[in-house]
């Protein structure tokens, strides 16, 4: 017994040792250091030169929300008299989003301006923080390289406030990348802060227009957006700017760097990237860029069938039948945007369905009601990404900004003959295609007023005829689904006066759209645009 | 007592001391022999008839004693002429029966009901029921409920006060739902800490009929030693275990189960539709007409599910070694064609001791194989299949008269049983668990003990979409494969020193500790499509050209976190009359920032054992009276890696000269300000027994709240380079009452009714939502999304309010159009179409007020019966089923109401809208589980210890007002939703109601 017990005894100090050394071991360890493995940590990442453009990258990406969903093509198409998104047998109430677009009945909670904002601000902040980093030296850039990518960034930077200026007006302006609370400048703060920030970059700019380019900020993109805010600053700040608005198309023009697409279809084709009227192309990629769903909202399910898709479309929006009533019959852009009647099944020809351009009513439309919008080439086998680059400026605009600073200007005649030639490629007839000054100074062709289901006139609202409103409908052909009808209609006092489909004026305060209820709760700056 | 304590403390679930008592007792015996005597024998049994092995066995007044053999059997000789023979077992009754010259005394021990003695497993320890100063629950094996249960917690459903387990979706793969108290947390989620034989774990690590208890910590001052993931409560798991001296038995327990549809939704019929037709309905997409078939769509994807679940437990004990090897097998179909869980788990156990039974030893294997068929990508159901059954055309065939599949070309509308056939999918997942524990006990009141386990779980899945799939024949895939694995190891260690000690009437205890976590995750993922042939299926995801083409997708990620631990505890009890225990926490999490990463977590509380005072010696009714009361603080971890880290990540493509190159962009807004989520919990307790036990119970009040609650939290964009940060901002108030009440109303030889009632409420309010550094103008923030087309949010969080309010338009009439009247928060009416985002208001709230449970045993000689009932009170529920379908003017199949007149005035005309008519009360009762069983008569079986047979039936009946399926939905929070209580999915997997037939025995 005793035996045992000694020998007890004479291990019991190994065993514990054996037992401290396991379970001790542990206890040295307090370190509560993160470890990363597949992300990288700033403290740690030393850019490359090949990450420079990835950084800049960053600044651009967003503007590819533009053809996305509820994005700012619905932010400047829903609003307007060309598109509407009736209630379907699939839906399409979506909590009567639709409908406060098309009644410009929005709160501050709709998600297509708060996208708007949303997006623009990423866009923003991002190239601020482009900026700071090659001003820091955080981007291994030669000076030369860096007063290029600074350039760049502000001009992309006041593309992005070119879009904010329009839609909300009264946003903060961050020309800095920093922790502070933003604070609000007013519209006409926030027009100066575009004006003077692209004249000053401009020269800085590069004039070469080639694949390098392509989608990036030139010194002719530049002038571009420069001419967009010259051509509504009396819209932004009371005060017209028609001959800047000339000098800066002028520069364009004079640059020999483009000319009109010689078909006009060839703009909106999937291999769209070489045509010569882009001056900033959105590239969107099926595979790399799938982001542009616009043509989901807009065609049938069926038209699978059609264009032979790998996805089946969720056919939501179509044409108010008034828009299409103004097109001249032998206008090729009619058939060019628009989808309409029998629609062929594309193995057979044999006929899937009949679209027809009556919609009765925005509370209830059959999946065939109203003529879509075709007017982007569907390639055989798309899916829910097309792969068209989006021509977000592009030359045609700058001849008809300027034919509409000549007309306003009482140059009517020159600013016809500019019209004359951008109408040219559609209609097979020339003498057809030849518009007079007096024609483009007269009423629009649109006959506006609401629509009773059966598609006749209910209430006619402001019938008073609109100055120039011949060239707000040329506009309305030449640039239909462009993303940018919502701004031509209020340049020319539509938006905010006229009846159509069925939507009534709701006043002036809709010019603007109110900030997002959560940019407001989380921005204690920020005051809510006036009538909200 | 001493004594008593000690074996209570140190040999939990062993019977290594009571070898040491008898013993002693026998040497004494021995020495005292020679008066004039009589002997006796006997056997001992408790009450299903199981010999119990070690049971006392004393001559009252005298020290003469002895203890039961394996089998149950004693003898012993008595040393006086008026012996009489006390018998007693650890947690059972002890009886005392003169012996009048009787030879034989066979005694039936019954179960202690006051449970005092019961020994309560705590954090990193035990204590005696009569000394927990905290609200701890404990549930054994033999009050479980029985049959088909989905995991570990649906053991305990409805015996908990205060902790709810529902079981809302029917899919075999999917677990219960758990709340306890409330919700103290906006992100973390409800779920409970679990541990499995004192290691982290989770309610499948095990199979439930490998259970023995099952402990919950509810109160602060009880969880605060667990820090980290206290909040939530912990669960305790306690295996079946051998012990020393054990008889090597085999148990075995195995049942077959029936599942079926618990309850169906009445979508029209082929009959029904064309009888809408003939009344002159006209419809859009899918009903647009009569296909001329009779097609009972859900009746075509589901099935009555057959299961069956084997266990087999070995074990046994000598007097320094014991083990316990268990082996489970479960197979489980679920009511949707292809939907099964199959899963085999294997536990070896071997504990050893040397020395004195001073150093002890613990190695410790759980492995576990799960297999299921993947209806989804990664997942076991897809949602999208059973919603198609519902909304399809019955007049729809299912095949073409060529044998291929009917199809439409509508609008989200695709053929469901096509979908389940030309669908292939697997995902199966080894867990493996390895335990290594010392201890060593210093005999002079001292032991240490270290504990290190090796976790890892790995997946493998596969999912291919045939050509015949809609993937190919409407969207042109030419077959969709994808192959999944993740991968993750974890390590757990523990050291502890424990301290027990006696002065006279003091008794203290203490405990200092180490705890070490860490967790590694990896996954890797692939897809692919145009292939060749469906013949590889996902076996050969290389041979699709969608590589190539750009088309197919790879992803890889890795991540880990650590949580690090420092604790300690004392108790103190003086004269079994005042009670203390303390704890305190420190702890570490990487999750958080840099100056943030350690929390203090301490807990106090404070019993008093009135019942014990000289003043209550003469309340002869009371068997037992304690006041608790506790305090403690327990904190919430991050629910993600690197939130306070700033990372780059590469992002989306951008063309740059022909090439696409990705962007370069911040991986999150990092928040190097992160820190614990704390929450401080009050709990004031009172537990109560009278007349021996036949009335026992316990109350408890608890007040909770929540501070720097962890909220992804809206910020202005710019200066923050995203719309959300992860931020400490928000404050939440839990208050509640709860119930337990245990009785035995009758109790004779044959026949005995135990009741066990709980009751629970729970108020909520969110106190604040926004801190110094963070501020929000409005104070509130909406949750939840009804999905289109409605499209809108369905909850709002929102200060002063409870979590769960659902906020939307309040219908109260309808137009002659068969448009929705609405009522405005200022009482004025509109039709709906002209309602706003602004007209909407709080509409009920989804998380019920009160649970209770009534949950009875009766026993009739060799019968049993079990019948448990519960319910939830005072909540409301959203329907989606009706409010997507009780709908004329829809263009899929429709509820038969959906033609109903609305408030008694006219059809629905209007667009599918989320309004009040279409929130329901919730308030239901539950006839839960039934069960009846049979235990064989010891000696009509030779061969087995015991045998019993049952049948048993799980989810039987609901009384309820609720018009969907079942009123015990989702509660939970949500990864896509959030904080959505009370949304009943349109999608969700039904519930089913299970009828099992079962036999246990042991060898």
């Amino acid at each position: 017994m005793k035996n045992i017990l000694n020998k007890v005894n004479s291990l019991r100090p190994k065993i514990l040792t054996l037992l401290a050394s396991l379970l001790l071991l542990p206890i040295a360890c307090t370190d509560l250091e993160e470890e990363v493995f597949s992300e990288v940590t700033e403290s740690s990442f030393v850019p490359s030169e090949s990450d420079i453009i990835s950084v800049m990258a960053s600044a651009y990406t967003p503007m590819r929300f533009v053809m996305g969903w509820q994005g700012y093509f619905d932010l400047q198409e829903e609003p307007g008299d060309m598109f509407v998104t009736p209630t379907r047998p699939n839906g399409w109430d979506d909590g009567g989003t639709y409908k406060r677009m098309h009644f410009h009945e929005w709160t501050e909670t709709q998600w297509q301006p708060r996208n708007t904002w949303i997006t623009c601000f990423n866009g923003i902040n991002s190239a601020n923080r482009v900026i700071l980093q090659v001003e820091s030296g955080e981007l291994p850039v030669s000076e030369e390289q860096a007063s290029a990518i600074i350039s760049e960034m502000r001009a992309l930077r006041a593309l992005y406030y070119s879009m904010l200026v329009d839609t909300h007006g009264n946003v903060p302006i961050i020309a800095s990348y920093s922790d502070e609370l933003p604070v609000q400048s007013s519209r006409s703060e926030v027009y100066n802060f575009i004006v003077s920030e692209l004249t000053e970059v401009i020269p800085n700019l590069t004039e070469v227009v080639d694949q390098s380019t392509y989608g990036r900020m030139t010194k002719w993109a530049a002038y571009h957006v420069l001419a967009r805010v010259y051509l509504n600053a009396e819209v932004y700040t009371g005060t017209a700017q028609w001959d800047n608005v000339i000098d800066a198309c002028d520069e364009i023009i004079s640059s020999g760097a483009f000319e009109l697409s010689s078909n006009y279809s060839d703009i909106f084709s999937t291999e769209n990237q070489g045509n010569p009227e882009m001056v900033f192309a959105i590239p969107y990629d099926q595979i790399f860029a799938g982001d542009w769903n616009a043509h989901m909202k807009m065609l049938l399910p069926d038209h699978r069938l059609v264009f032979d898709m790998q996805a089946q479309p969720w056919g939501g929006s179509s044409c108010n039948p008034q828009f299409i009533d103004s097109y001249d019959a032998n206008d090729k852009r009619l058939a060019d945007t628009w989808l309409m009647g029998d629609q062929l099944n594309a193995s057979d020809g044999s006929v899937v369905m009949t679209l027809r351009k009556e919609m009765p009513s925005i509370y209830d439309c059959e999946f065939t009601d109203g003529f879509r919008c075709g007017k982007y080439e569907i390639e055989s086998g798309a899916t829910a990404g097309l792969s068209v680059d989006f021509p977000f400026l592009r030359y045609t605009d700058v001849l008809m900004m300027k034919a509409e600073a000549l007309l306003r200007t009482n140059r009517a005649d020159e600013a016809a003959t500019i019209v004359t030639q951008v109408r040219l490629r559609s209609f097979e007839d020339p003498a057809e295609a030849t518009v007079t000054g007096t024609e483009l100074e007269g009423d629009t062709t649109v006959e506006y007023g609401t629509l009773a289901e059966d598609g006749t006139i209910d209430e006619p609202g402001d019938q008073s005829a609109v100055p120039y409103g011949r060239f707000l409908d040329e506009l309305g052909w030449e640039f239909a689904a462009e993303a940018r009808r919502r701004t031509d209609m209020i340049r020319f006092g539509v938006y905010q006066t006229k009846n159509w489909y069925n939507h009534t004026p709701q006043g002036d305060y809709t010019i603007l759209f109110p900030i997002g209820l959560e940019e407001l709760n989380t921005n204690t700056n920020l005051r809510q645009n006036p009538g909200y | 007592m001493k004594l008593a304590n000690f074996l209570f403390k140190e040999c939990l679930g062993t019977n290594c001391l009571k070898k040491q008592l008898v013993l002693s007792l026998f040497c004494v015996f021995v020495a005292q022999a020679g008066f004039s005597q009589q002997t006796v024998t006997g056997n001992i049994t408790d009450e299903q008839g199981i010999p119990i092995a070690g049971a006392a066995v004393l001559e009252k007044n005298t020290a003469n004693g002895t203890a039961t053999d394996f089998d149950g059997n004693y003898e012993i000789t008595t040393s006086q002429s008026d012996a009489v023979l006390v018998f007693s077992y650890l947690g059972f009754v002890s009886q005392e029966i003169p012996v009048q010259g009787k030879s034989t005394i066979n005694v039936v021990l019954k179960e202690d009901l006051q449970q005092l003695s019961e020994v309560v497993v705590i954090g990193y320890g035990t204590q005696k029921r009569a000394d927990v100063t905290s609200s701890v629950a404990t549930v054994k094996s033999e009050d479980f409920v029985q049959g088909n249960v989905k995991d570990a917690a649906q053991l305990i459903q409805g015996k908990v006060a205060g902790l709810s387990v529902s079981a809302p979706s029917g899919d075999p793969t999917e677990g219960t739902q758990i709340n306890l108290r409330g919700f103290s947390s906006l992100t973390g989620g409800s779920n409970p800490l679990v541990l499995v034989d004192g290691v982290p774990g989770s309610l499948n690590t095990v199979a439930p009929e490998d259970i023995e208890s099952i402990d919950v910590l509810k109160d602060g001052s009880a969880t605060a030693i667990y820090g980290t993931r206290g909040t939530n409560g912990v669960i305790i798991i306690t295996t079946k275990k051998g012990s020393a001296d054990m008889k090597p038995t085999i148990e075995y327990n195995g049942y077959a189960s029936l599942s079926t549809i618990a309850d169906r939704l009445d979508f029209l019929d082929a009959g029904e539709l064309r009888q809408k037709f003939n009344e002159g309905y006209t419809f859009n997409g899918a009903n647009i007409q009569d296909f001329g078939s009779d097609t009972d769509w859900v009746d075509q994807i589901t099935r009555d599910a057959y299961s069956q679940v084997h266990n087999l437990i070995f074990r046994a004990g000598n007097s320094t070694s014991n083990m316990t090897a268990s082996l489970n097998y479960r197979d489980l179909e679920g009511i949707f064609l292809k939907s099964d869980n199959k899963r085999h788990t294997a536990r070896v156990s071997v504990n050893h001791a040397m020395f004195d039974n001073r150093l002890k030893a613990n190695v410790g294997v759980i492995l576990s194989e799960q297999t299921f068929n993947a209806l989804g990508d990664g997942a076991s159901f897809n949602p999208y299949i059973y919603r198609q059954a519902l909304i399809r055309n019955p007049t729809e065939p299912v095949y073409n008269e060529d044998g291929t599949w009917y199809e439409r070309d509508v609008y989200f509308y695709d053929n469901p049983v096509a979908y389940i056939q030309e669908t292939i999918g697997q995902n199966r997942y080894r867990n493996t668990r390895f335990d290594f524990s010392l201890s060593y006990d210093f005999g002079d009141h001292v032991t240490i003990k270290g504990l290190y386990t090796r976790k890892g779980n790995s997946n493998i899945r596969g999912f291919y979409e045939t050509k015949n799939h809609v993937s190919t024949t409407k969207n042109g895939q030419e077959g969709f494969a994808s192959r999944g694995t993740d991968d993750y190891v974890g390590n757990y260690g523990q050291f502890t020193v424990d301290y027990d000690n006696s002065f006279g009437k003091h008794k203290v205890t203490g405990l200092v500790g180490y705890n070490y976590e860490d967790n590694t995750s990896e996954g890797f993922w692939a897809t692919n499509r145009r292939f060749p042939t469906d013949g590889f299926t996902y076996n050969n995801i290389g041979s699709g050209q969608g590589l190539q083409l750009g088309e197919a997708g790879m992803y890889s990620e890795k991540y880990s976190d650590k949580l690090i631990a420092f604790f300690s505890r004392v108790t103190y009890n003086y004269d079994d009359r005042y009670l203390l225990m303390a704890s305190m926490r420190r702890e570490g999490s990487s999750r958080f920032g840099e100056d943030n990463k350690w929390g203090n977590f301490p807990g106090i509380s404070l019993g008093w054992r009135v019942d014990q005072e000289s003043f209550a010696d003469n309340w002869d009714w009371l068997s037992n009276l304690k006041l608790r009361t506790g305090f403690g603080i327990t904190g919430i971890n991050a629910g993600a890696n690197y939130q306070a880290l700033s990372g780059l990540k590469y992002g989306d493509y951008f063309l740059n000269n022909g090439q696409w190159v990705r962007e370069l962009v911040p991986s999150r807004n990092a928040n190097p300000n992160l820190r614990w989520e704390k929450k401080e919990e009050f709990n004031l307790g009172l537990d109560f027994g009278v007349l021996d036990g036949r009335i026992n119970g316990s109350v408890d009040y608890y007040n909770r709240t929540t501070k720097d609650a962890l909220l992804n939290y809206s910020v202005p964009t710019p200066p923050y380079f995203y719309g959300e940060i992860a931020a400490n901002v928000a404050q939440i108030k839990n208050t509640g009452l709860e119930f337990l009440l245990n009785v035995t109303p009758f109790q004779t030889d044959n026949f005995e009714w135990t009741a066990n009632l709980t009751y629970s409420t729970n108020t909520n309010e969110v106190v604040s939502l926004s801190n110094g550094e963070f501020q929000l103008t409005n104070d509130f923030f909406d949750e939840g999304y009804t999905g289109e087309p409605i499209q809108i949010e369905t909850h709002r969080i929102q200060e002063g309010q409870p979590i769960g309010n659902f906020f939307g338009l309040k219908s109260v009439d309808i137009t002659e159009d068969g448009i929705w009247v609405i009522e405005r928060p200022d009482g004025t009416l509109v039709p709906a179409t002209e309602a706003t985002t602004d007209d909407r208001q709080v509409l009920g709230n989804g998380l019920p007020k009160t649970y209770y449970s009534w949950n009875n045993t009766v026993k009739y000689k060799n019968w049993d019966l079990m019948v448990n009932l519960r319910g939830a009170l005072d909540y409301q529920i959203l329907n989606f089923s009706r409010m997507f379908y009780e709908n004329p003017t829809i263009s899929y199949n429709t509820l038969d109401s959906a033609y109903d007149m609305v408030y008694g005035k006219a059809v629905l005309q209007d667009v599918q809208r989320f309004v009040s008519y279409y929130v329901e009360d919730g308030d239901f009762l539950k006839i839960d589980n039934v069960t009846l069983g049979y235990t064989l008569p010891k000696d009509a079986i030779k061969f087995a210890q015991s045998f019993r047979i049952y049948a048993s039936g799980l989810n039987l009946a609901t009384i309820t007002g609720y018009k969907g399926i079942d009123p015990e939905v989702n509660r939970n929070r949500t990864p896509n939703d959030g904080i959505v209580p009370g949304n009943d999915n349109r999608d969700k997997y039904p519930s089913i109601r299970t009828f099992t037939l079962g036999i246990n025995f042991t060898f």
